[in-house]
């Protein structure tokens, strides 16, 4: 082996401890993480594998059109709605709508989020007063009513409420990331790469972003969590999804709220496939919070 | 001190115009403009130019903002198209119920978060501590009407140990010149109606103060784990002090103070749960006064419950922001 190799290998070898891999390392030995990561993990195959999954579609009518409808029986383990719907199916397709839901809106407050603060945090001066003080002002109103005003203004829908609940995410991501950004912009590996001559955009894309990016997965993967609670919750408000051949599980909820004594498993079923897919984004993003916490690493 | 409550003061009048700012430009962005808004859609050419008129949208926007402005200033809200009442008489009478709701959320939160937070601490690591921060978990993964609902049918439903809606017994009579019903039952001395009027409080206080209890746990066992490695906790335990005074003056005093921040930024999640509270309770507060005006597409009712939301919680960051310098003089120096 060549010196040159040697130091190759020695290389490779440090690379191994990167901030990644401990936190790889810490997560697994978390159960708490490794319960949400399987729980996450069914909710996501539950929803991409759904005609498979289900034993009926979604609007099939398999019995018949009650107003007290049967609940849990052999045949349809979770029962059947009014409309003689099977309530299994339906929480099955819904977790489409419900997955859909959290990474667009966390999709969508994160990107706005991540451009306005690293624009605020890189800049400085008065790109980042402008855009702070806007941030600060959004977050003066709560965020759910935040996003029920938007709705309002936009109309109820699906995707209007995705937008309303991803907007109200926004000041949340901006200021973590600018907070950040910050941070990093003073690091040295930062004015090395400056000294050599990296132009800005190259020093923020390729050296500052990456660096700044973990607590902003923490927060995207805690934003998915809050943000189908809050979609569920403007449906159940009526605002949800117009289209009535959709299944949504907040609408689910809502719908059947006064049923509740005649026919519980209307409510209690869809309402328990919102906790449990929340919960286990909260497990991961607590998990990967502790994970990639640097004070944590000592 | 006097210089920075002055200071913080000030600070939050920029907050208060950009809010009232940014509500503007948000009715002025609804479809069909707030003509549209206020008349609905198959309204005529001529009622909603005349609206328009009365509204005076007819003129420039920077003087309508002015106007807008002034209004604001005067506490005028404008009037709710369905009541045409003035939103701020309506919002006047409705507050009450929501802040009374919300105070009993917050001492049922405090109540049972800061105890259960402190014990978890102490047993760092141990069943109790990891129990209570996975029951934290649960409790902030309840969509909060779905958790309202449970506690209705069990225990008001099934049960039958407590009423399912509203404030008091439809058919008792009381007196209200607060509405605030447990001041109104206090000040009547009529405890039948005090007993009434709590038990009406318990479920919908539980409903909401459940994810402000888990917060609440979570931080309080957070600051007592950070205090208790501090060198004065050590110093204290080492010159043998009574266990208990080291708990009390030393540990829990300072594990309090982030606490007390805590508490105070939770005002914007419970106005936010108590749209959806109020509306499974039939609570008659200003959540469900909300949501009623957004089915009847209210606009006047809605911008103006919006600015007073955002009013109540800049305020309360004030307060909260003072009451912290007063309690750690590390900030009252910066």
């Amino acid at each position: 082996m060549s010196v040159a190799e040697a130091e190759a290998a020695e290389l490779s070898l440090e690379d191994q401890s990167g901030l990644w891999r401990d936190a790889f390392e810490r997560l697994r030995r978390n159960p708490g993480a490794i319960a949400g990561a399987l729980i996450i993990v069914a909710f996501a195959a539950v929803a991409v594998f759904a005609p498979a999954l289900a034993p009926h579609g979604p609007n099939q009518q398999v019995g018949r059109l009650a107003a007290v409808p049967p609940g849990p029986s052999a045949e349809f383990p979770l029962g059947l709605d009014q409309q003689g719907r099977d309530v299994l199916s339906r929480i099955i397709f819904g977790a489409r709508l419900s997955l859909l839901v959290g990474v667009v809106s966390a999709g969508v407050g994160l990107t706005i989020g991540m451009v306005l603060g690293s624009v605020a945090g890189y800049f400085g001066r008065w790109v980042d007063t402008a855009v702070m003080r806007t941030m600060d002002l959004m977050l003066a109103v709560p965020q759910f009513l935040l996003a029920l005003a938007i709705v309002t203004a936009l109309g109820p829908g699906l995707v209007q409420i995705m937008v309303a609940v991803g907007i109200a995410n926004v000041p949340q991501f901006a200021r973590l990331l600018r907070g950040s950004i910050l941070a990093q912009r003073e690091a040295d590996y930062v004015l090395a790469a400056r000294s050599l001559g990296a132009p800005g955009r190259r020093l923020l894309l390729a050296h500052i972003l990456p660096n700044s990016i973990a607590p902003v997965i923490v927060q995207g993967t805690l934003a998915m969590a809050t943000a189908i609670i809050d979609v569920a919750g403007l449906s159940f408000l009526g605002l949800g999804p117009a289209d009535p051949r959709l299944t949504e599980w907040g609408k689910m909820v809502a719908e059947n709220a006064g049923r509740l004594e005649s026919a519980p498993h209307l409510v209690l079923f869809p309402g328990f496939a919102i906790v449990i897919s929340v919960l286990g984004l909260n497990l991961i993003g607590d998990g990967l919070r502790e994970a990639l916490d640097p004070k944590l690493k000592s | 001190m006097f210089k920075y409550i002055v200071r913080r003061l000030l600070l939050t009048i920029p907050i208060l115009i950009g809010l009232s700012f940014l509500v503007f430009v948000f009715v002025r962005t609804l479809p069909g403009g707030p003509g549209i808004a206020l008349l609905g859609e198959r309204a005529t050419e001529e009622s909603r130019e005349a609206i328009e008129r009365e509204l005076g949208l007819d003129k420039p926007l920077v003087s309508q903002y002015t106007t807008y402005l002034g209004n604001l200033v005067r506490g005028d809200l404008g009037s709710s198209i369905v009541t045409r009442r003035p939103v701020m008489d309506e919002l006047l009478e409705r507050f009450p119920a929501t802040v009374e709701l919300g105070f009993a959320a917050m001492l049922f939160a405090v109540a049972v978060g800061v105890p259960l937070g402190y014990v978890a601490a102490k047993r760092y690591q141990g069943f109790l501590d990891n129990a209570s921060l996975f029951g934290s978990l649960i409790g902030i993964s309840f969509p909060i009407f779905f958790l309202a609902l449970i506690l209705k049918y069990v225990f008001a439903v099934k049960l039958g140990w407590l009423p399912s809606i509203g404030r008091m017994t439809v058919t008792r009579s009381l007196e209200h010149p607060t509405n605030f019903y447990v001041i109104d039952a206090l000040v009547a001395g009529d405890v039948a109606a005090l007993t009434d009027v709590l038990k009406h409080l318990i479920l919908p206080a539980i409903a909401l103060g459940t994810i402000p209890l888990a917060i609440i746990a979570r931080i309080t066992r957070a600051a007592t784990l950070d205090v208790l490695s501090e060198d004065y906790v050590r110093t204290a335990r080492a010159k043998g002090l009574d266990p208990g005074i080291v708990d009390r003056r030393h540990v829990l005093r300072n594990a309090l103070l982030p606490v007390v921040t805590v508490i105070g930024l939770q005002t914007g999640l419970l106005l936010t749960g108590a749209v959806l509270t109020e509306t499974v309770f039939a609570w008659n507060g200003v959540g469900s006064w909300m949501v009623n005006a957004i089915n009847a597409r209210d606009f006047a009712v809605i911008q103006g419950g919006i600015v007073f939301f955002a009013f109540i919680v800049v305020v309360t960051n004030l307060i909260v922001d003072i009451s912290y310098a007063f309690l750690n003089p590390r900030i009252r120096y910066s």
